[in-house]
Order: structure tokens, then C-alpha cells, then sequence
């Protein structure tokens, strides 16, 4: 079989940089410009969103606006070239609760005086008059970004991504690209007696390398986010050199026996698996089921003494962090594991998140934190399987059946790795594994996930350390890595 | 705000050599009956698709816009050259355009959205059972104009429920989508989830071994798209057949022994179905959407291709695999106790397909196992198939079912699997 790098990268969901921002979802479009062409006027948003409230709140006991203005910049390069690519997203909504308790959203794209308009009319009709109504005291100003994003031209993103690209190098890797990723949103929620404003700029950046192993081609990469600065944090050459050690990794032809094994989650398989839980098991919106709430119950043991999980949307610099959530609740921390005890859930009420800060409501975790234990990630294990570069978790919140997959299975004997490592594994379980975590490492890491609903991004972190517990691991594919 | 005729004056004054731009316009209304909200959305998106020929190739972008800009549409034209023209490839040139397929794709009966989202939402639950109910419909307006002077605009509908069935201390989630309302099939797949339900409380761990396994439809269809049949459809895509990553060879039987079956499988992509959830009359490109046949009696003799991959094979585009047909069997479904053991899979609790290879790991939500005449719930375990090989030789029901973008047997029966 000959490929060549258009195909490998095809196969891989990536062709060219360009393509690169396709295959990340960064579909809008771009722009020669820097971000600030077509900010709107912080104050004039302001005061649209206190008139419409004005116009609807003496029809209905409670209502609430909340607009957003989103830009999206990435700057994506690999060895056939470089791309920049920039989307403006708008949205307003009026939110109303009538006397009964019904819920009504009127949601447009069009952040202007009519669209505003338009939204009065369709939830009070034509004859609104403006209320007088207190919305308590103004916004503070946002935080000053160091380097602020809408100050960037193209060059200087791309020369940004260009940094993603150094590290260690090899004959073997056929492919290495870098993308910075910002998320630059600006949300502005009025109801009377609060006037609430925050502007989050999200940073990804991420290296990917490739190379050829057996039959297969074999990435692996690397990525870190925050809130902030485009500059307030880096992909350090040594997580490069890892990224590239990742996927020269020669892997073992044979099959390991499938079996109950002690295992430890490095970071990113850990995160994989915390984010999954808390989505699906720790929510107002889980706990609907019956099975999950009897399981969950406030008190009963959740997981090992050693485990204590909060949620934390307040924390500085967090990726997935804001100061209020998308119902114009502020920003607090819910602790949802105390010492192995369920201690809480994540509610509509400080955790109603919506897609792109606009899209129907769902309660998720914003930055989830798992205290660090007292030994280092050598110390966790003798005998098992460090399992490296996660690829997603399922929970299956009817039987708490809990399936983790990891691109590589690492064996160790002894106290010491043998040098064999396995490809694409997963590790099964139910709940119980959690109370069966035998341990907690000191090496926190923080993993960011940015997916999308129905093209509307979503944001989340977690800050966490590699995790020992054990569980039945098995190869996902039939025949052994050829 | 993005202006159509800016956009389309911009497009013409460029000198690119081939372009579309696809509007879409849609007006959703969702009815979420546990929180009581009732929202409504109108939403406008345009795909800017370029392709630019320069010396050493075709350079290929596309660009989704949404309704606020920072650019003008010129200048949006202008990027769109350059993100294409830091992705060229080998060159190829596009067929002309032919006609797109004649495919209904709107519930006449669907007047007021708020009405039918709520209609939905109002089902009623089956007996002794609580259902938590969420319904989105929408209406969709699709317009396509291309350089060649293809333009094409049609209307569709969309409708999609989402429910959480609980009976005592259990419970199931279900989702449906369809272009009608009637398709939803809601009142058959509440009263199974219930039945499950009332199942799963009486099951018992499952037990390793060899055994016969059935997989009926909500456990073949897991997942809300094509379920197990998810494999034939990422090996037929053009591209990944190009690049020979997968097992799918064109003219060669998809599994040892799979075109000498007496019910040797057939699998047609038809994106013409009329109210089939992935059927329209063409592609993003203009290209029109065809039916195809995949699979015909266990050889690989199609692939989905979209107007780059169907010139760089001097072939017609096709639309890509959109809806997949499954040829029906002679099954009747019903099991035969005279087998020592048949698992027959009602749920999985999750299904993970390898792409490449076409291995996958079926986990048993719930089962009944019938050993020498008599029937037990069981939940749990495993089944670790070559899916290719096992739907290749499986036995498939004379009854078919019609669920989102599948349409096939209702079951298939696979024989000599392990349960672990």
C-alpha cells in the first residue's frame, strides 16, 4: 500500500492546514483582518437588552436577557501550509417565565436593535412600553489581557502556531502540524436588579505528530488551554518532544491476555474518564434516573477516601471557567465528591451551560479538580498497565457499566516498565472502580474538551492527577498491532 | 448581517473555477417537558465551497458562515481562495451539473411547530411507566447555486424526540429522528422501551460461552445512526477507499466465502428515499445524490463519491453514502430451540466499531437467553465480533424496519460467537 501525505492526512481527518481547521470544526470564515473590526459597544448592548427587558417584564414575573458576540481564530500549520481562519458568531435571547412556571425562549442571530425588537414582539407582541426597572449596579470593566487577541493579525497568529512545530524530530514522523485555537467571547446577561457582563478568551494549542508503524499510521498529540492571555501559557518543548515520543512509539506486535489488571490513568485517560462521569452521572439532569439517584445518593461511598472532585468554574485561568453560567448565575464551587462521599450535584442553577453560549441549556461541568495525592506516578503501580493517551469513556448510567479506551497500554513488572506497549486498549469496569482507586499521584495536569452540539462549541477542564485503580483491560481490535 | 445577493455578486466577480454556495435557513422550535421551556430559534448559515486551479494542482476549501460577519462578502470570497490555495492536490475537474434527485422531504401535516413539538412531547406514556419527553421540529429551507449554473432550492422537515422511560427503579433512553412525524414510531418504541424495562429488572448476570446471537433492531441500530451497519458505510466512502486503509476491496467479496451465501448480503446508499433523514436532492457541491449499490450479494461494488473522488475516477459523484437499504432475508425471526444456545441482544450498553479493521465490541445492555426451550433475561457481557465477516454470513429477517437513515431487517442472527 502507498499513500501519499494528502491521503495519510485525509485518513487521519486532516489534509493541509486548511483542512486542519476544517477537521477541528472551525468552519467560519477567515479574515485578513485582527478580531476588533466589528466589536460592538459593550454599553449599547447593554442598553438594548435593559429596554427589552423593560418592555417584556411587565407582562411576565420573570424574564432575562443574554446575548453573546463570539469570535473564533485559528491559526493551524503543518508542512504543506499555513492557514488563518476567523468566524463572528452573534445571538440574543429573551428568556421568560410565566406565572405558572413555562419556560419561553425567543433566540435570533441578529445582535442589533431590530433583532431585539423583533424578539419583544414575538414574546409580548407590538404594543410593549418600556418599564422603569433597577438592574442594579454596572458591570465591572473586563480584565486586561496581556495579549489580547483582537490585537493579533494573521501573521502573528501563524507565526504563534509556528512554535508548535519545533521540538524533537525524527525521520519516522511523516506529520506534524500546530494550531492555536481562540475561543474570544463576550456575554452579556440583564434581568432586573442584575446587569452582569464578562468577556472569556479561551487559548488551545495543540501539536500533532505521525508516524508510520507497521501497516498504520499512528497519532499522537498534545494540547494545553486557558483562559486568558493568547500568551499567558506555552506548549513547552519537552511536551513536544513527548507528543513526538508518542507516536514513534514501536508497538508490540502480540496480543496481551486479556484479564483484570492493576492499571493507573495517566492524566489524560483520567480526565477522559472524570469528564465522562460527572456528565453523566452527576448532574440534576442524570439524577432523573432512578438507578443513578439510588446509586448517588447524598453520603453513600462514590469512590476511594483518596478522591475529592469539585467542580469549580471560578478558579483563574480555567479553560472551561466564567463568571456567571449562561442563566446569569454566578460563578461558585460545587463540591461533588468529598473524601469518596457524594457531597452534591451540578444544577441548573449556576451550572446552565448552553452550546456556544447560546444553544438550548444543559447542566455540565465547567472545571472539574481532583486534588493531588502524595506519590509520584512511578510509585503507583508494580505490576499492570499504565494506560497512556486517552480516546474517549463511556458510562452507561443504567448499570454504571464504565468502558475507557486509551491509545496505548504501557506494561510494568516489578516496579518497572518491560518495554512492551500495547495498542488502542480499554479498560471495563462498573462504578465500583472508583471505590476501588487505590491511589492518587502528585503530577496534576490539566486536560481541556472542546466539542460541539449541532455546530455550537462547548468548553470544559480538568485539573487531575494520574489515577491507580483496577479493572479488565483487553485490546479493542481482534488481532494483535500489525 | 451576510447578504445572499452580496455573496453570489461576489462569487461571479471572482475568477475562481469552480464554486456553490449553499444557504440554509432553519426554524427550529424545541419542547423540553421536564424543564417546561419552549424554545424557539431561527437560524441562517451559508457553506462557501471554492475550488481554485493553480500550476501543480486544485486547491479545495470550504467555509460555513454564519449570519454575522466581520468581513465583506468580498473579502470573505477572497480568504476562501486562500485557505483553498494552501490545500492543493492533484488536479481534477468538475463534471457538469446534473439533475438533482427527485426526493419528498416535508410532512405535509406539519402546520405550527410550537403545536407539533408539543404533540410530540404530549405522547402518552406506556402503563405503569413515567416518560420524560423532549421534541425538536424543525423546518428547513436548502438553496444551492453553483458557477456551472446549477441552482436548485428545496424545503424539508426534521422532527426529533428524545425520552427517558422509567418503571419503579429503572430506566431507558431513547431517540428518534425523522422527516415526518408519523416516522417517529414513538407509541412501538415507548412500549419497548417499557417492556425492557420490566426485563431488566428480572435479568441476571450473563454467562461465557459459545453461542448463536440475535441482535434485534434497537440493539443492531445502537446508537441513533446505522448501528452495527456503521462499517459498511465508513469503508464505502471514496476517499478512505482510496488511501487502502481498510479491508474493502471493489470487486472482491467483503468476507471469505460472503458471495457464495444463498442469502448473500446486499446494501444499497439510497439518498433518494423519500422522508429518509439523510435523503436531498444534491450535495453540497450541486452534485446530484444517487442511488447506489454498495455490497451486491457479498461483493464490494460501490463507493461513495463526492465530485472530487468521482473525477480523480472519472466516475459520476454520487451524493456520498447517505441512506443504507439492507436487502432483507428469509428469516423469519423467530429462534429455533433446537440451537443449544441463542443470545438474543434487545440492548447494548455500548458498541465500539474499529474503522479499519471492522472488529467491534458489542456490550449486552439486555438479552434473552434461550437455552434448550427455556428463556432468561440476562444483562452484561461482552461479544467481540469481526462485524464485517459476522453481517457478511448473518441471517436476516424477512420483516424489515425503517429507523432514521437505516432501512432493513428488523434482526439478524449470527452464528459461532463468544460471549465473555
Amino acid at each position: 500500500m502507498t499513500l501519499n501525505r494528502r491521503e495519510l492526512l485525509e485518513s487521519l481527518g486532516m489534509a493541509s492546514a486548511a483542512s486542519l481547521l476544517w477537521s477541528m470544526g472551525c468552519r467560519s470564515a477567515p479574515t485578513a483582518h485582527t478580531g476588533g473590526a466589528a466589536t460592538i459597544d459593550t454599553a449599547v448592548v447593554r442598553g438594548w437588552l435593559h429596554e427589552a427587558v423593560s418592555k417584556v417584564a411587565g407582562t411576565f414575573p420573570q424574564v432575562r436577557a443574554h446575548a453573546v458576540q463570539r469570535r473564533r481564530s485559528t491559526a493551524a500549520i503543518d508542512a504543506i501550509g499555513a492557514a488563518v481562519s476567523r468566524g463572528r458568531t452573534d445571538g440574543v435571547l429573551i428568556a421568560v417565565r410565566d406565572r405558572a412556571g413555562k419556560v419561553r425562549e425567543e433566540v435570533t442571530s441578529d445582535l442589533s436593535t431590530a433583532g431585539l425588537a423583533e424578539l419583544v414582539r414575538a414574546v409580548v407582541g407590538p404594543n410593549a412600553r418600556v418599564g422603569k426597572l433597577d438592574f442594579g449596579p454596572e458591570p465591572r470593566a473586563a480584565r486586561h489581557l496581556a495579549v489580547d487577541p483582537r490585537s493579533l493579525d494573521d501573521r502573528q497568529l501563524r507565526a504563534r502556531a509556528e512554535e508548535l512545530l519545533g521540538g524533537m524530530s525524527s525521520s519516522r514522523i511523516v506529520y506534524a502540524s500546530g494550531v492555536l485555537d481562540i475561543d474570544d467571547a463576550t456575554v452579556w446577561s440583564v434581568a432586573p436588579g442584575r446587569d452582569l457582563e464578562q468577556r472569556i478568551v479561551r487559548v488551545r494549542r495543540t501539536a500533532t505528530r505521525v508516524a508510520w508503524n507497521g501497516t498504520r499510521p499512528v497519532p499522537s498529540d498534545g494540547s494545553i488551554g486557558w483562559a486568558g492571555g493568547v500568551d499567558d501559557q506555552a506548549l513547552a518543548t519537552s511536551m513536544l518532544d513527548a507528543v513526538a515520543r508518542g507516536a514513534l512509539e514501536l508497538m508490540t506486535p502480540s496480543a496481551f491476555v486479556d484479564g483484570e489488571y492493576a492499571v493507573v490513568l495517566e492524566p489524560s485517560v483520567a480526565a477522559s474518564a472524570i469528564e465522562a462521569i460527572t456528565r453523566t452521572l452527576f448532574t440534576t439532569t442524570a439524577m432523573r434516573r432512578p438507578e443513578v439517584a439510588r446509586r448517588l445518593a447524598p453520603g453513600s461511598q462514590a469512590a476511594a477516601n483518596a478522591i475529592t472532585l469539585v467542580d469549580d468554574p471560578a478558579v483563574a485561568g480555567a479553560y472551561g471557567g466564567f463568571a456567571f453560567d449562561d442563566e446569569g448565575e454566578l460563578a461558585a464551587p460545587i463540591t461533588l465528591i468529598d473524601h469518596g462521599l457524594v457531597a452534591g450535584k451540578l444544577g441548573d442553577r449556576g451550572r446552565g451551560l448552553r452550546p456556544g453560549h447560546l444553544g438550548p441549556v444543559e447542566v455540565a461541568p465547567s472545571h472539574l479538580r481532583i486534588a493531588a495525592g502524595t506519590l509520584a506516578p512511578t510509585a503507583l503501580i508494580a505490576d499492570g498497565f499504565v494506560l497512556e493517551s486517552a480516546r474517549g469513556a463511556t458510562i452507561d448510567p443504567s448499570s454504571g457499566q464504565i468502558v475507557i479506551a486509551a491509545a496505548r497500554a504501557r506494561e510494568w513488572k516489578a516496579g518497572q516498565p518491560t518495554g512492551r506497549v500495547f495498542a488502542d486498549v480499554e479498560l471495563i469496569g462498573d462504578l465500583g472502580m472508583l471505590v476501588a482507586i487505590t491511589a492518587v499521584a502528585t503530577d496534576l495536569a490539566t486536560i481541556t474538551f472542546r466539542d460541539d452540539v449541532d455546530g455550537s462549541p462547548r468548553w470544559r477542564s480538568i485539573q487531575t492527577p494520574s489515577i491507580a485503580a483496577r479493572g479488565i483491560v483487553r485490546g479493542r481490535r481482534l488481532k494483535a498491532f500489525t | 448581517m451576510i447578504d445572499r445577493n452580496q455573496l453570489l455578486g461576489a462569487l461571479r466577480g471572482s475568477d475562481l473555477s469552480e464554486w456553490a454556495l449553499v444557504e440554509r435557513s432553519v426554524e427550529s422550535v424545541v419542547v423540553d417537558g421536564p424543564t417546561r421551556t419552549t424554545r424557539r430559534e431561527h437560524r441562517q448559515r451559508w457553506t462557501i465551497v471554492v475550488h481554485d486551479d493553480v500550476p501543480n494542482g486544485r486547491g479545495s476549501a470550504h467555509v460555513e458562515v454564519d449570519a454575522a460577519s466581520d468581513d465583506t462578502p468580498a473579502g470573505l470570497v477572497i480568504q476562501a481562495r486562500q485557505i483553498a490555495r494552501a490545500a492543493v492536490g492533484p488536479a481534477w475537474s468538475s463534471r457538469p451539473p446534473s439533475a438533482p434527485a427527485h426526493v419528498a422531504l416535508v410532512d405535509p401535516d406539519l402546520g405550527d411547530l410550537v403545536d407539533a413539538a408539543g404533540a410530540i412531547v404530549a405522547t402518552a406514556p406506556p402503563p405503569d411507566s413515567a416518560v420524560a419527553m423532549r421534541a425538536e421540529v424543525a423546518r428547513e429551507r436548502t438553496s444551492i447555486e453553483t458557477k456551472q449554473g446549477f441552482h436548485a432550492t428545496w424545503p424539508a422537515t426534521r422532527f426529533r424526540a428524545s425520552a427517558m422511560v422509567v418503571i419503579g427503579d429503572r430506566s431507558l433512553e431513547l431517540e428518534r429522528t425523522a422527516r415526518r412525524a408519523s416516522d417517529l414510531g414513538l407509541d412501538g418504541s415507548l412500549a419497548a422501551a417499557a417492556a425492557d424495562l420490566r426485563g431488566l429488572a428480572l435479568a441476571t448476570a450473563s454467562t461465557a460461552g459459545p453461542c448463536t446471537l440475535v441482535l434485534r433492531a434497537d440493539a443492531m441500530l445502537h446508537g441513533g445512526g446505522y448501528g452495527v451497519w456503521d462499517v459498511f458505510a465508513a469503508f464505502a466512502d471514496g476517499a478512505v477507499d482510496r488511501q487502502g486503509l481498510t479491508r474493502y476491496r471493489i470487486g472482491t467479496p467483503i468476507a471469505p466465502g460472503a458471495e457464495a451465501l444463498d442469502d448473500a448480503l446486499s446494501i444499497t446508499s439510497d439518498g433518494a428515499l423519500d422522508f429518509a433523514i439523510r435523503s436531498a436532492p444534491s450535495g453540497d457541491e450541486g452534485e446530484a445524490v444517487r442511488r447506489f449499490p454498495i455490497i451486491q450479494r457479498g461483493v464490494a461494488i460501490g463507493l461513495g463519491l463526492t465530485p472530487r473522488e468521482a473525477a480523480l475516477r472519472r466516475l459520476d459523484p454520487n451524493g456520498g453514502v447517505r441512506n443504507l437499504v439492507v436487502k432483507p432475508g428469509a428469516w423469519s425471526g423467530d429462534i429455533d430451540p433446537a440451537r443449544p444456545r441463542v443470545i438474543e441482544v434487545l440492548r447494548l450498553r455500548d458498541l465500539a466499531i474499529d474503522r479499519y479493521a471492522g472488529d467491534a465490541n458489542l456490550e449486552i445492555g439486555l438479552a434473552i437467553e434461550h437455552v434448550g426451550g427455556a428463556a432468561r433475561p440476562i444483562a452484561g457481557g461482552t461479544i467481540r465480533i469481526d462485524l464485517v465477516a459476522a453481517l457478511a454470513g448473518a441471517r436476516r429477517t424477512a420483516g424489515i424496519v425503517r429507523r432514521g437513515a437505516y432501512q432493513g431487517p428488523a434482526s439478524v442472527l449470527i452464528d459461532n460467537v463468544v460471549l465473555v
